[in-house]
């Protein structure tokens, strides 16, 4: 800004303040009390309406943000919609969704039940806050929430699908099926319940139940190269091989990359005593993902089967690089470790697998370690 | 050919050459009659130590020294004349029955083929050398050569078909080896036997005897006593053993037999007036305390007790008993302590179930209470002593079982000390490839195979394969933007300027929706409002009496104060009164009317519907911009525009009258913008009341 600038400016507010001071001066003199009070209760409101106004813009700006994948950002955009209103509760809403998302869980519990004591009949924030707590392994939070998300819209599927997941992970197997046979007669997404339907009758031991919902699953969506995996994991258990090879070669042929199923596909070329396609299927597990430890684990047990023992303690070297705490790995490079003499390196596998809770692991360092 | 020829009979003349047997003759060692003589003498003393010995071990007896001496003399014999077959065989014979009987194979390899009719043990002691070597299929052949020669009505048989069996076990011992390691303790052996390993509960110290050099007089075949040492386990290493500390070793052999639970006991046997006895020695401080014998019942006075073992509880002890009367050997017997104050034994029992026709013991309890271990040279050994294992089932022990190769061996395998989990074991063994004599061998027990884990992972959750984002978040909303701004007003005579009570009537002109309908007050004319800032007002004031008053007004968004002030003046409805229609919007430059008009178009249409007597005249005025003809042409034409939508909304054209003035009867100065505009009106003049 120049000098010349500078005071034509200067003298414009000095002359803009003498001209209109005396008009506002003249104006306020006229009012009567009743006429100023309503005067100064006009000015709140437009204060209050302006700042609503900021909150509104903050909000779409929020949700273009997020429909941007951009959520940390969408999340400081709907933070400063609450700020200039408080009482704006999808602001609170899409705040809590955006955490969720990048799995901010606590921020995203306490901004969820900000908005419950705001309205406590918002269903959808009850849902939202089960994720949450869900994330963070709250689950008994996590089930509340989602009982009070039915109660208050009890033709949510997603309630009743994640209620049910929730309950899988408890074990509680029973109920997790009440609740995907409630997803899917709500029209849910029908093949995901089927597929979970099907894992709890696995974990119940119910191997024809599994594999019919796992069947019906793949028949609602017949892209599913997971439930495949499941069908063939289910039947590497009723010891049908066979079966369980044809279930990941379908798995396979559906994705090509899907390595669990090259993995899986190779422990039950084991079982077959296929210790050569055993290896190809684990090898081609490493080349799609280098960086899956049970594969090497796996490839370590096979060697120990081979007596190649320094091949599998390279291979069990590489799982638990990848992995320090997976357990097989641990174990077995432990019976490597004891067929190559080294009982302190094999006492001190299966200690740290007995420590990470493996029974296997602790029988073991009781049965070999010390006198 | 008639190469070949002379090359076979080359080699037959060779074998008979190398094979020929030369006997102890005078007249074969004519140019050496001192040293035949020397030989020849050597040879009477041998065989007298010899027979003694020979007949101790097919009485299941200690040979004691005699095969030693024997030896000694044999080989002052071999130097003179190794070709001769009888000695071989003696030689190896004594070799067999030493600690080191690998040695005795090339000297009844020598005899076989000198004279293979020697001496009629010599199938015997061939094929045992050859067991001891692995080659069981060819040992056998010797055994049943050896059988079928031998004559003699005596019980020897029992031992060749022991070998046989022997040979048996071992073939298929090998062909199922178990799971264990058996290695050298390098650390703790020396070319002399090392014997009886005790381990404490801890793995830290191993307890022994050896009969290394020490400070006592060799013997006379210049063998030093066995004496009990110790070694540590430190760093992973046996460190150098040591004799142990105390009063516990003598000038004559110290067995140690077994080291109790606790490691503050342990059991030794030694010779005692010319039998052997089995002592307890006390660990008091550091040092071991001078053994004191055991109760009679145990260390009889009349046979030789060796290898005691505390049981689990400490109290109770088993050992091995031989006996005058019978040819079994040593026999395993019990005796339970009575009185643990003064140690006041029970009569001693024989172990039936585990003893054997040949020597039974060491034993060796384990803590479990429910195992013992026995080393035996009956049952189904696979040569000489083998350690077996018996279980209590029931209050009764078990057949006892062979551990299996490489435990055994067809050498000498025995003694046994377990840690406490059972993964360790120590033994003695005499097998080839040792430092010499009797060795101490750790067993390291795999236990049951180890089956590898094979990891199959699956998303039994389809959530965890695919999970489920659930980004539903709420819509968009219309941004707001309200400002409202305080109209305040009132309404008084134009004349008189006395308040007015009015009906004021607000138009948003954009939408043409009324938003307010307000009546001033009596008393002071006065009206207080809120309007939305940022729009276009028309404003239509009634007052019985007084001319409808109508204006247009912006309250532009953000106003300064917030705060509109309005007084409006009402004029009387007198004949010559002229008022300014405001809210009346022409095109630019047309005459046609735009639809923000009617709202106050349709006021006036009320005006004259209300007040019949009401004549007017519609007048059109225009800035001074352009040419005057077109100025007039203009505002007549606007003000006939007017009149038509009138009296289509009713209205008697008869009084009605359109008048355009051009800018003839300008309202304010043309050379303002502001002037011009107020100059550019539509009014309405009274003209009959």
């Amino acid at each position: 800004m120049d000098t010349n600038t500078f005071f034509s400016r200067a003298i414009f507010l000095v002359v803009a303040v003498l001209i209109f001071s005396p008009i506002y001066a003249q104006i306020e003199e006229d009012l009567t009390p009743e006429e100023r009070a309503y005067r100064d209760s006009i000015a709140a409101l437009n204060e209050e309406n302006e700042a609503i106004a900021k909150s509104q813009e903050a909000y779409n700006k929020g949700i273009v943000l997020f429909g941007q994948n951009k959520p940390a950002e969408a999340i400081k955009a709907f933070a400063s919609s609450i700020q200039f209103d408080p009482n704006f509760t999808a602001a609170y809403f899409n705040k809590g969704v955006a955490e969720n998302e990048i799995n901010r869980f606590e921020d995203a519990i306490k901004t969820f039940s900000q908005l419950i004591q705001k309205d406590p009949s918002y269903a959808k924030a009850y849902f939202q806050r089960a994720r949450a707590f869900q994330g963070i392994g709250k689950y008994s939070e996590a089930e509340e929430d989602y009982k009070k998300a039915i109660q208050l819209d009890p033709k949510n599927p997603k309630a009743h699908y994640n209620f049910g997941t929730l309950q899988f992970l408890q074990q509680n197997y029973d109920a997790a099926i009440q609740s995907f046979t409630k997803t899917i007669e709500l029209k849910g997404n029908e093949a995901f319940a089927l597929n979970d339907r099907g894992s709890c009758h696995r974990m119940k031991g119910d191997y024809a139940k599994a594999i019919a919902d796992y069947e019906a699953a793949t028949k609602k969506n017949p892209n599913l190269a997971f439930v495949l995996n499941n069908i063939g994991t289910t039947k590497r258990r009723m010891k049908d091989y066979d079966g369980a090879i044809a279930a990941f070669n379908r798995a396979i042929s559906i994705d090509d990359k899907f390595y669990l199923a090259y993995n899986n596909r190779g422990t039950v070329q084991l079982e077959k005593g296929r210790l050569d396609d055993a290896i190809k299927d684990f090898e081609k597990c490493i080349a799609i993902a280098p960086d899956y430890a049970p594969a090497y684990a796996n490839l370590a047990g096979l060697k120990f089967k081979q007596e190649d023992y320094k091949g599998g303690k390279k291979a069990a070297d590489k799982a638990l690089q990848l992995d320090k705490n997976n357990t097989s790995a641990l174990l077995n490079r432990g019976m490597i470790n004891e067929m190559l003499r080294d009982m302190q390196g094999a006492c001190a596998d299966w200690k740290r697998a007995g420590e990470l809770g493996s029974e296997i692991g602790q029988r073991f360092y009781a049965n070999n370690c010390g006198f | 050919m008639k190469g070949l020829l002379i090359f076979l009979t080359a080699l037959f003349m060779g074998s008979i050459l190398t094979a020929q047997n030369v006997d102890f003759r005078r007249g074969n060692f004519k140019d050496k009659p001192d040293e035949f003589k020397s030989a020849k003498e050597a040879l009477d003393k041998g065989e007298e130590f010899f027979k003694v010995a020979f007949d101790a071990v097919f009485e299941v007896r200690d040979p004691g020294l005699n095969f030693k001496k024997a030896l000694q003399q044999f080989l002052i014999a071999q130097e003179l004349n190794p070709d001769n077959a009888l000695n071989n065989f003696r030689i190896g014979v004594c070799h067999y029955h030493s600690s080191n009987p690998h040695q005795a194979y090339p000297f009844l390899k020598r005899a076989a083929e000198l004279d293979e009719n020697c001496d009629p043990f010599l199938p015997y002691y061939y094929g045992a050398a050859l067991q001891l070597k692995g080659e069981f299929d060819k040992a056998i052949t010797y055994f049943k050569k050896f059988e079928d020669g031998y004559k003699k009505s005596d019980n020897f048989s029992r031992f060749v078909s022991l070998r046989r069996n022997e040979c048996q076990n071992a073939k298929k011992a090998m062909a199922n080896p178990q799971r264990v390691w058996v290695d050298n303790v390098a650390e703790v052996n020396s070319e002399y036997d090392e014997i009886a390993p005790s381990i404490t509960m801890d793995g830290s110290e191993i307890i022994f005897s050896s009969n290394r050099p020490n400070k006592n007089k060799p013997n006379e075949v210049s063998d030093y006593d066995h004496e009990i040492f110790s070694s540590y386990f430190k760093d992973g290493n046996w460190q150098s053993p040591s004799a142990l500390k105390g009063a516990v070793n003598s000038k004559e052999d110290d067995i140690v037999n077994n080291l109790s639970y606790d490691g503050t006991r342990l059991l030794l046997h030694k010779n005692n007036d010319g039998q052997l006895d089995i002592f307890e020695s006390t660990l008091q401080g550091a040092n071991w305390s001078s053994p004191e014998i055991l109760s009679r019942q145990i260390s009889s006075p009349r046979a030789n007790e060796v290898y005691g073992s505390y049981n689990h509880d400490g109290y109770n002890i088993y050992f091995s008993r031989d006996s005058e009367t019978r040819s079994n050997g040593f026999n395993i017997m019990f005796s339970g302590m009575r009185n643990k104050m003064e140690k006041n034994f029970g009569a001693a029992t024989m172990v039936s179930e585990v003893n054997s026709r040949f020597n039974d013991g060491p034993v060796y309890l384990h803590i479990d209470g429910e195992t013992m271990y026995l080393a035996s040279q009956g049952h189904e050994s696979l040569g000489g002593y083998d350690i077996f294992v018996s279980k209590r089932v029931q209050g009764a022990w078990t057949k006892p079982v062979n551990l299996g190769y490489p435990i055994n061996t067809p050498y000498d395998d025995f003694f046994f000390a377990a840690t406490a989990n059972g993964k360790y074991a120590y033994i003695s063994s005499n097998r080839d490839g040792g430092k010499g004599g009797y060795d101490i061998y750790k067993i390291t027990f795999w236990g049951p195979p180890k089956q590898p884990l094979f990891d199959v992972e699956d998303y039994l959750l389809a959530s965890i394969a695919m999970p489920i984002k659930d980004p539903q978040i709420e819509q968009k909303v219309e941004v707001n933007k309200v400002s409202l701004t305080v109209f305040k007003g009132n309404t008084i005579d134009a004349i008189s300027r006395k308040p007015v009570q009015a009906n004021i009537v607000i138009t948003d002109n954009k939408s043409g929706k009324i938003i307010e309908r307000i009546e001033t007050n009596a008393a002071t004319g006065k009206f207080l409002l809120s309007l939305n800032a940022g729009a276009n007002y028309g404003i239509a004031v009634e007052a019985k009496g007084y001319l409808f008053h109508s204006e247009n007004f912006d309250i532009p968004a953000g106003s300064e104060y917030n705060l509109v002030n309005k007084e409006i003046e009402l004029k009387n409805i007198a004949i010559g009164s002229t008022i300014q229609l405001r809210n009346i919007f022409f095109d630019v430059g047309k005459s046609s009317l735009r639809s923000e008009s009617n709202a106050e178009l349709d006021r006036l249409v009320s005006l004259l519907n209300e007040v019949k007597s009401l004549k007017i005249e519609i007048s059109g005025h225009t800035d001074n911009t352009g040419s005057a003809a077109l100025n007039d042409r203009l505002s007549q034409e606007r003000a006939d525009a007017v009149v038509r939508y009138l009296t289509s909304k009713g209205i008697a054209a008869n009084r009605l009258t359109a008048k355009g003035y051009g800018s003839s009867m300008p309202i304010a100065d043309n050379a303002t913008a502001l002037g011009r505009q107020e100059n550019r009106r539509t009014e309405f003049k009274i003209v009959q009341n």
